[in-house]
Order: structure tokens, then C-alpha cells, then sequence
């Protein structure tokens, strides 16, 4: 755990923060507005006294409540991971501005989270599924996604030509089964 | 009986099903800017289709590629054909459970692929890991890496054509499998990392085996590379194929061996550390070049690295437990957690959350080979067929991990 | 009482018993028919004979192909499969001797369908083009004195054009497939075709000079003498070029751009299955055979042995006579070299049964008269001498062939085409130019 940089991270994104700055273990981790993200992630990789130029990973995260979308960078000048969770990204309009302007890599992961999530990125040039089929309709890792095998009667087992064609007219709404806990 | 007559392509009905089989220039409904960009013909341009199904492209995928020629213009790959969602299998098993799921994420050095879940756990669950078992993690890791790039060695060779370095390097990745199987107990898939240590210390059969080949390891892996780094074909080949600059490298999230080639000194064994590599001496080889030759010397150095790693291991292993003592059934508290390994490829990481129950709540892999594999988009353009395996080759992407 | 009798008999037995008398039958009307036409035939042959000599020579041309075929196919296996550290194929026959038969039978049996939207008539006949000429460019080659399908006063020109048919036969193949690989296969080849025609029949005109002919047979009969006499020393340039040309000529690796299977799947072939494809392969590796002949021939001295046979050995053998000692040596020098043969056996180990130790005599006996036999034709016919001195060169640099398959990558296609262009057509003018010069100035000497 690095004090000074929960400090540095204090005095840089100050009113930018929506939530304390959290550090455990070698992982620092800070919340922001999914509107703030472009601003952010530019200070951070453009500001020579933070330096965060690698970009490790980008997940989506369904809390059963909203979205949140996670960074993890790496500069030199901590020896912490940096955790960015873009917060509070409603259900409803799941939408938040891509970082491909900075990191093209990370054109893949946002389609991964599109595919999985069906969070829009908004300025990734080719947001479209990635992994399932360009006709799927529901999005697995949301929480309200039912298992195929763990819930037969779930509209669409995944499978595309029943997905198509045979969503049952009586067919219950998929319900969120988990919710985070923790935030 | 009737036979069947022969259908003429005339038959409008048969153009249809044909447009569909793909036979006929598959321009979909264009969902994205970059897919319409890629999907309309400019002059004297033809959409080529190269796999699923085609002798070298690592795996099942599908790459779309735009030619003018023998010359690629853009390409667009598909994926998803290995897709099994694993993390949503993940998030409905218990912790234990998923370490067995992960394995065959990439089934060529399938232990960094436990390795960084195990790590995550086992900060969710703030255990320490006893020191031993630590070193055998490391032991084990190394050799699973020389056996990953040996393999990479082959494959690059088979790919530009040349059919006998993948059987000798098959002869070295068979002892150190063997090796590995000795103490894991399987060949490939190897299920051997715990959260709070390995499965199984360190056996009769494995030391015998270990310091068998360490004695003629150096010899036999210098003859394996041997075959390619003065063959003058090879190297014509390779030289200043699919150049990645140091920029672009870090802009397209590259990591491991591909980005160390192109001059950024970036191992996470060393930027962050993390089991016990701190205690070990190697050193991190880097390249300026950035092409694929540079790519695959930088292997074969990482490979040189390795061999003192185990060595190092073999002396400084210390006694003890190779399990911490923990409850049969986990339940670390709500929090999250991320943790990255170095592998063969670059980065494997994992993100953990967990809500407090036996099953973690979100569990995101990070693969190294789809982020690699996105970077044959930015490296193939102007490149001829003939070199879109040979850079994808020196990529080194597995679709079992691109494909999750 | 009959039906019982053959419900009892086992399968072999039956066939047996129903073609014996077919047989039988079958062999006394073919008798009579001979007895009776031999004597027109003969006689119709004789009126004929350069035209029945060339009927014979195209027939046991198209037929060596096949054994030839399929010693390369098994040599490339085993040679390979030693570079490899493998064993190779062992399970058919002696060594996996048979395992190219196998190959065959294989291809034979599998399902040669036409794909939807292929040319037809074009797609069925390429392999029959890509196959027809090889046995043609077969027919010129001299393999031993007097053993050559035709020697007429062209047959490099004629070599060289037969060859370049097999590409029109690919063309075909690659275009009339409706698939993008066979036609990328199919252009690569013509490509290559059009580059490598050139350096291949260039290089060669300096023993054109040299030879003042273009008649291969002329050709090995001027490098008659001993190893020094051949062209190889005139013309070490001209081999190299014509070695690495004929390499992409034959589509071998590290030059095999039209089937290069990690990056066109195929090639051409890409469409083919069962025999039509086997086809193709076959073609493949009778050129092999064919290319390798013809460097034997035009710069290793065709059937002349490397040095000169210091003495003529003269066998006359006159079996009549012994007389009735005749009789008894057949009888007897089985029995004898049997037990002379089989005795250090016996002698040797009290493990080794007398059984054993006579069928092991019997063996090496057998062995000792074929050699003996062979050593005999290869001193006394000077045919047979030359064939095994041919054979050899060949089966050296097809050997050289396989085994650079084994060790090289393959080389790019601009890499191939600019190598072609740049380096090779102007080595073999430089070689034309030089050797030209050579000889008118030695000539006005």
C-alpha cells in the first residue's frame, strides 16, 4: 500500500472523486463518474508525476443494481496497481465514453464488454460483438442472464436459432438473482 | 431411387443459399463504422476467408482478409469459435471449483493461467502463501514457459513452411511435460495451483527427471533454436516483418515478449513484483527492433532466463508446508481484488470480486493472445499472404485463451 | 451330398475350387488364339518396329511411374521422419515399405466428388494434363546405352516445352475450382512457371555449346571417360542455376509457392479429392524423379560410371559343358551352400537351433546367387551397368530433394520471384557469355 500516492490521487482528481480512495493489499483503487472517465484517464496518462502509459485491464462489472466499468493501470511511480471504477452506470442507458482515444488496445476489450454487458462505448469505432454471434440478443454476463442449463425456461437459451424464433409469449422476465454486496 | 440433378448456378434460389454459405463476397449488414469501412471493395480488391478451418492459424479462428493481389489490404478477425464463457461459468462455481475451469483457457502453459486467479483469491482471502510452495509455483512456471516458447519455436518454423522444428521442439516440450505430469499428476491441463499453495511438493520422479534434463537442457534447447537463427531463409523472412514501434506497442495494450521487442523493458516479474522473483536474478531481455525476428530472438533469450531462474530455484527452495491452512469452504469477505502474472505471452491477470459467498461475483480474465491477436490488424496491412501466418506466428496468440 | 461338401470347405478353398477350372479353360482358349495370331503379329511388328519400340517405351514409361512414385513417397517419409526424430511409417510391410501402396489405395478408394460451381469439363481434365506430361518428358530421357524412349535431335527443346505444360494443367486446375486459395495457387505457379522457365533453360545452353547438340543421348555419350569428363566441372554454374530452377520447376520446398499448404491450404489442389488429387501428388513426385535424371544426365554423365572400368571383364560362361555334372551342381550346391552357409551359425551358439542355422544358411545362399547373378548382369551388360550408375545419380539428388524439404522454410513469393530476376537470369547469361567465349576461343586456337 502506498500512502503518498492515495494522497497524490487525493490532490489530483479531488472533486473528480465520487467515493474515498481505497488501498488494500498493492491495489489502490479510486471511483469516478463514467462522464469524468476520458479527463481522467488522460490526466493519468499524460501527467509526468503519474505516468500510468500501461493499460492492464478493462472490465465490465454488473453489480445487479448499474453498471460500473474497471481500469487497471501501471506507472512507475507507484508499485500499486491502479484500480479506476467508473460508478453508476444506469441500467437503462448503459452508456459511457470509450478510452480508445488513448488506448486503441482497448478497442477489443470494450467490444468484450459490449458483447457481455451491452455497455455502449461511445467513440469505439467497432463496437459490435465479438464473441457471440452478430444476431445474439441478451447480454450473458448481466446478472439478470439466466444460465441456460440452470434455467430452461429462460427466454432464448443462448442458442440462436431459438433465440430467433422461440421466445415463448408467456415467457417470465429474467430477474437479477445476485446483487453486490459490497460496493 | 431418383438421382439428384446437378443445380446451375443460374437458379436464383441456389445464388441465395450460396450468398449465405459464403461462397460469394460476404458483405453483412455493415453494424459499425469500421465494419462498413472494411466490408466495401475498393478497385481491383476481393474478401479472401481464411479459416476456420485452415491449416495454420492457431486454433479455430476466422480471419477475413481484404487483398488487392497477393497483397492485404485490411483484415477483420472473428472469433468467439472456442468461446465457452468462462466467466460466467466462474461466477457459479466455488473458488476451488474454477481454478480446474481455467486451465484449459490456454492450454499451452495452462499454469499462468491458474496462477493469477489463485493470486487474486488469495488476496480476497488474505492468505500467505507458504515460501515453498511459492518457489515450486515459480519452478513449475518456469519450466512451463521454456515449454511454451519451444512450442512457439515450431510453430513459426511450420508456418513458414519449414515442417522440422516443431518435432524437435515437440521432443523438448514432451520431457518437460512429462516432468510437469510427474508432480501434477496430468500432461496438459495441469489443475496443480492451490489458493494457499500447490497441490502435491515436489517428487522423487520429478527431481530425477528435472536434473536429468537441467544437465542437457542448455545443449538440446541451443540446437532447437539452432535450426532457425542462422538459417538465411528464416531470417530473410523475419527481419523487419510487421514492425511494432514502442508507441503503438503500449497504445494497443501490448505485453510480454511482443512488447519487450519492441524496446519497452516491461516484465511485471520485475514492474511489479510479486511471488518470489525479488529473491531471484534474471534479467529482462529487450529488443529495439520490434519485428518478428526480434520477436522470436527475444523468446529464445527469455528461454536462456528461464533455465538460471529453475536453477536458482533448485538451490534456494526451502523446506516447509507447501499448503497454508485454510477452511474447506471459502468465503472471503466482500471486496476486490486483481492480480497479474507474467506468462509466456505477456499478461495474464484476473480480476475477483467477491460478495461474501462461496462463489465470486465477477471474475474477469485478462488474456495476453486477444490482445496480440488485435495487433495483426495493425500489423498485416501491406504485408503479402504469404507473411499473415508468419506475423500471427510471431504474435503468438492461443485461441483458447482470445476465445475465453 | 454336393452342397455338404462345399458348406464344409473354408472361403479360400472354394475360390479355389471355381478358379482352377476357369482358369484352366481360360488358359487353353488363349493358347489356341495365340498359336494362331502370334505369327500375323509378329510379323505385323516387324513391318513396324520404330513404331512398336515406341508404343513398347510409352507403355513401361507410364508404368515405371508408378513404382517410381511411390519409392519417392516412402524415401521422403523415412528420410523425413529420421530428420524429424521420428520413425517414420513401420507398420505395412517390410520397414513400412508399403506404406506408399497404402497411400494409393487410399486416394484410390476415397470419394472424388466435384464441388458446386466448378468447371467441370476443365476441373476433370487438369490432373490428367498435369500427369500426361511427365511420362512425355520420360521419353527422352536416356537412362541406359540403348534404354531411351526416342533420341531425336531436340529433346532438351522438347524437354523443356512438355515440361511447361504442367502448368497449364495447374492453371486449369486453379481456375476452374471456384476457390480464391486454387486460383492464388494457380497464379503463384504460372508466376513462378514464367520466371523460373527461363534461368532453368538458360542454364543449359552452355552444354548446348559445349555439346553442339541438343540430343541428351549425344550428351552423355561426349561425357563418356571418368568422373573428370563431365559437365558438372564445365559447367559448375550452369548446375547450380539449373539445380535451384528445376527445384521450383518441381515445386519443391523451400520453392513450393503453388501448394504452399500454411498459407494457401492447397494451392491449386485445394478442390481435388481422391484419385483426381492423387494425381496432382503423383505428378509431383515423378517430377521429382524427372528433374533429378536430367541434372544426372546433363552434368553428372548420365549412365557413365565415374571412373573408367580398368579392366574388361569378360565372363564366358558355358553351362552346357558340364554336361550331366550340370544336373548334379543344381542338385547339389543348394544343399552344400546351405550347410556351408548355415555351419558358423550352428557352430557359433548352442541357442541357435540346427533348424534355424540351415534356414538362416539357406537365406544367405540365396542372397550370395542373386548377388551373384546381378554382379554378373552389371559386368556383362553393359545396360544393366549403366541403368544401376543412372539410377544412382537420380536417386541422389532426389535424396537431396527430399532432404532439403526436410531442413528449409519456405521462401517468400517476392523473395522467390526477385531471387529468379535478379540473381538467376543474369548468372545464366553471364554463364552463356562466358562459356561462348571459351569456346570460340579454344576453337580458333
Amino acid at each position: 500500500m502506498d500512502r503518498a500516492f492515495r494522497a497524490l490521487i487525493e490532490r489530483t482528481f479531488g472533486d473528480l472523486l465520487t467515493g474515498p480512495v481505497r488501498q488494500r493489499h498493492d491495489e489502490t483503487e479510486m471511483r469516478i463518474r463514467p462522464g469524468d472517465v476520458p479527463a481522467v484517464v488522460r490526466t493519468l496518462h499524460d501527467d509526468p508525476a503519474l505516468g500510468f502509459e500501461y493499460l492492464g485491464d478493462l472490465a465490465g462489472v454488473d453489480t445487479g443494481t448499474d453498471f460500473q466499468v474497471v481500469y487497471h493501470l501501471w506507472s512507475v511511480v507507484t508499485p500499486d496497481w491502479l484500480r479506476v471504477i467508473a460508478d453508476g452506470i444506469p441500467r437503462d442507458q448503459p452508456r459511457i465514453p470509450s478510452i480508445t482515444f488513448l488506448w486503441k488496445g482497448a478497442e477489443w476489450m470494450e467490444r468484450e464488454a459490449y458483447d457481455m454487458f451491452g455497455l455502449v462505448f461511445e467513440g469505439n469505432r467497432d463496437l459490435r460483438r465479438i464473441y457471440l454471434p452478430d444476431d445474439f440478443v441478451s447480454f450473458p454476463l448481466r446478472k439478470d442472464f439466466h444460465l441456460p442449463d440452470d434455467a430452461s425456461r429462460s427466454p432464448g437459451g443462448g442458442v440462436r436459432p431459438m433465440e430467433d424464433a422461440a421466445t415463448p409469449a408467456d415467457a417470465a422476465a429474467a430477474t437479477v438473482r445476485r446483487t453486490a454486496t459490497a460496493r | 431411387m431418383t438421382t439428384p440433378t446437378r443445380p446451375s448456378l443460374d437458379d436464383p434460389a441456389l445464388t441465395i443459399a450460396l450468398e449465405h454459405a459464403g461462397i460469394f463476397e460476404p458483405i453483412p449488414m455493415a453494424r459499425t463504422e469500421r465494419q462498413q469501412e472494411f466490408y466495401t471493395l475498393g478497385d481491383g480488391e476481393m474478401l479472401l476467408n481464411m479459416g476456420p478451418q485452415h491449416p495454420s492459424t492457431h486454433g479455430v479462428l476466422r480471419v477475413v482478409l481484404k487483398i488487392s493481389g497477393e497483397q492485404v489490404v485490411d483484415l477483420d478477425p472473428v472469433l468467439g469459435y472456442l468461446h465457452r464463457g468462462v466467466e460466467k461459468i466462474a461466477e457459479n462455481s466455488d473458488f476451488h471449483h474454477i481454478i480446474s475451469q481455467l486451465d484449459p483457457l490456454e492450454y499451452i502453459s495452462s499454469l499462468f493461467c491458474e496462477w493469477s486467479p489463485v493470486m487474486s483469491f488469495e488476496k480476497l482471502l488474505d492468505v500467505q502463501v507458504p515460501r515453498r510452495a511459492e518457489y515450486i509455483r515459480v519452478l513449475t512456471g518456469e519450466l512451463n514457459r521454456i515449454a511454451s516458447h519451444m512450442l512457439f519455436l515450431g510453430w513459426y518454423a511450420l508456418d513458414l513452411g519449414g515442417i522440422t522444428p516443431i518435432l524437435w521442439s515437440f521432443a523438448e516440450r514432451d520431457e518437460i511435460m512429462e516432468m510437469l505430469a510427474a508432480v501434477t499428476g496430468a500432461k496438459l491441463l495441469f489443475n496443480y495451483f492451490r489458493i494457499g499453495g500447490v497441490n502435491g511438493d515436489l517428487n522423487h520422479e520429478f527431481m530425477s527427471r528435472l536434473g536429468d534434463w537441467m544437465g542437457r537442457a542448455g545443449a538440446q534447447l541451443e540446437a532447437g533454436m539452432g535450426l532457425l537463427n542462422e538459417n538465411e531463409i528464416f531470417v530473410r523472412r523475419a527481419r523487419g516483418l510487421g514492425v511494432l514501434d514502442r508507441e503503438t506497442a503500449l497504445r494497443m495494450c501490448t505485453t510480454g515478449p511482443n512488447l519487450r521487442a519492441s524496446g519497452v523493458p516491461f516484465d511485471i516479474r520485475r514492474a511489479h513484483p510479486y511471488s518470489v522473483y525479488p529473491e531471484l536474478e534474471f534479467d529482462i531481455p529487450t529488443r529495439n527492433e520490434g519485428d518478428s525476428l526480434a520477436r522470436y530472438l527475444l523468446r529464445m533469450d527469455e528461454v536462456r532466463q528461464s533455465l538460471r531462474i529453475i536453477d536458482q530455484c533448485l538451490h534456494q527452495m526451502p523446506d516447509g508446508p507447501i499448503m497454508a491452512r485454510l477452511p474447506r469452504l471459502l468465503r472471503p469477505r466482500p471486496g476486490r481484488a486483481y492480480s497479474a502474472v507474467e506468462g509466456p505471452r505477456g499478461q495474464y491477470s484476473c480480476y475477483a470480486m467477491s460478495d461474501g459467498t462461496d462463489q465470486p461475483f465477477r471474475l474477469r480474465i485478462h488474456d495476453p493472445s486477444f490482445l496480440h491477436l488485435q495487433l495483426v490488424g495493425l500489423l498485416m496491412p501491406g504485408n503479402l499472404i504469404a507473411d499473415t501466418m508468419a506475423i500471427m506466428a510471431s504474435l503468438d496468440p492461443v485461441m483458447g485463451g482470445v476465445d475465453k | 451330398m454336393v452342397s455338404a461338401y462345399w458348406n464344409r470347405l473354408s472361403l479360400g478353398s472354394r475360390a479355389i475350387l471355381v478358379l482352377v477350372p476357369v482358369l484352366l479353360v481360360v488358359g487353353a482358349v488363349l493358347t489356341v488364339a495365340a498359336a494362331l495370331l502370334l505369327g500375323p503379329l509378329l510379323d505385323f511388328i516387324n513391318a513396324n518396329l520404330p513404331l512398336g519400340r515406341f508404343v513398347l517405351a510409352a507403355t513401361a514409361l507410364i508404368v515405371i511411374t508408378i513404382p517410381i512414385a511411390f519409392l519417392i513417397i516412402y524415401m521422403e517419409l523415412k528420410v523425413i521422419a529420421a530428420i524429424n526424430l521420428r520413425v517414420g511409417p513401420d507398420r505395412v510391410g517390410p520397414f513400412g515399405a508399403l506404406m506408399s501402396v497404402v497411400h494409393g489405395l487410399k486416394v484410390l478408394s476415397k470419394e472424388d466428388f466435384t464441388p458446386l460451381g466448378v468447371d467441370v469439363p476443365i476441373f476433370t481434365l487438369a490432373p490428367i494434363v498435369v500427369f500426361a506430361s511427365i511420362p512425355l518428358t520420360l521419353l527422352v530421357i536416356p537412362f541406359a546405352p540403348g534404354l531411351y524412349g526416342q533420341d531425336f535431335n531436340l529433346a532438351l527443346l522438347y524437354f523443356f516445352a512438355i515440361g511447361g505444360m504442367s502448368v497449364v494443367g495447374l492453371m486449369m486446375a486453379g481456375w476452374a475450382s471456384f476457390n480464391k486459395y486454387s486460383l492464388l495457387g494457380a497464379l503463384r505457379a504460372a508466376a513462378q512457371a514464367i520466371s523460373y522457365e527461363l534461368p532453368l533453360t538458360l542454364s543449359v545452353v552452355g552444354i548446348i555449346i559445349l555439346a553442339g547438340t541438343m540430343s541428351l543421348n549425344s550428351i552423355v555419350h561426349q561425357q563418356a571417360g571418368s568422373l573428370f569428363d563431365w559437365n558438372i566441372w564445365k559447367q559448375p554454374l550452369g548446375f547450380i542455376i539449373f539445380f535451384i530452377a528445376a527445384t521450383a520447376e518441381a515445386n519443391r520446398t523451400p520453392l513450393d509457392m503453388t501448394e504452399a499448404d500454411q498459407e494457401l491450404v492447397a494451392g491449386f489442389a485445394t478442390e481435388y479429392s481422391g484419385m483426381r488429387f492423387g494425381f496432382f501428388f503423383f505428378a509431383e513426385y515423378v517430377n521429382v524423379f524427372v528433374v533429378s535424371a536430367l541434372s544426372a544426365v546433363l552434368f553428372f554423365g548420365g549412365w557413365n560410371a565415374p571412373f573408367d572400368w580398368p579392366f574388361p571383364v569378360t565372363v564366358s560362361l558355358d553351362p552346357g559343358g558340364l554336361g550331366l555334372g550340370l544336373i548334379f551342381l543344381i542338385a547339389l550346391a543348394p544343399v552344400v551352400g546351405t550347410i556351408i552357409l548355415g555351419l558358423p551359425f550352428w557352430l557359433l551358439s548352442s541357442r541357435i537351433s540346427t533348424l534355424r542355422a540351415l534356414v538362416t544358411g539357406f537365406v544367405l545362399f540365396n542372397l550370395l546367387i542373386v548377388a551373384a547373378f546381378f554382379g554378373w548382369a552389371f559386368v556383362s551388360a553393359a545396360w544393366v551397368s549403366g541403368l544401376v550408375w543412372m539410377m544412382l545419380k537420380t536417386f541422389v539428388f532426389v535424396f537431396i530433394f527430399v532432404q532439403m524439404r526436410g531442413t528449409l522454410p519456405r521462401v517468400r513469393v517476392d523473395q522467390l520471384m526477385s531471387f529468379a530476376w535478379k540473381w538467376l537470369l543474369p548468372a545464366s547469361l553471364l554463364n552463356i557469355f562466358v562459356t561462348a567465349t571459351a569456346v570460340s576461343i579454344l576453337a580458333n586456337r
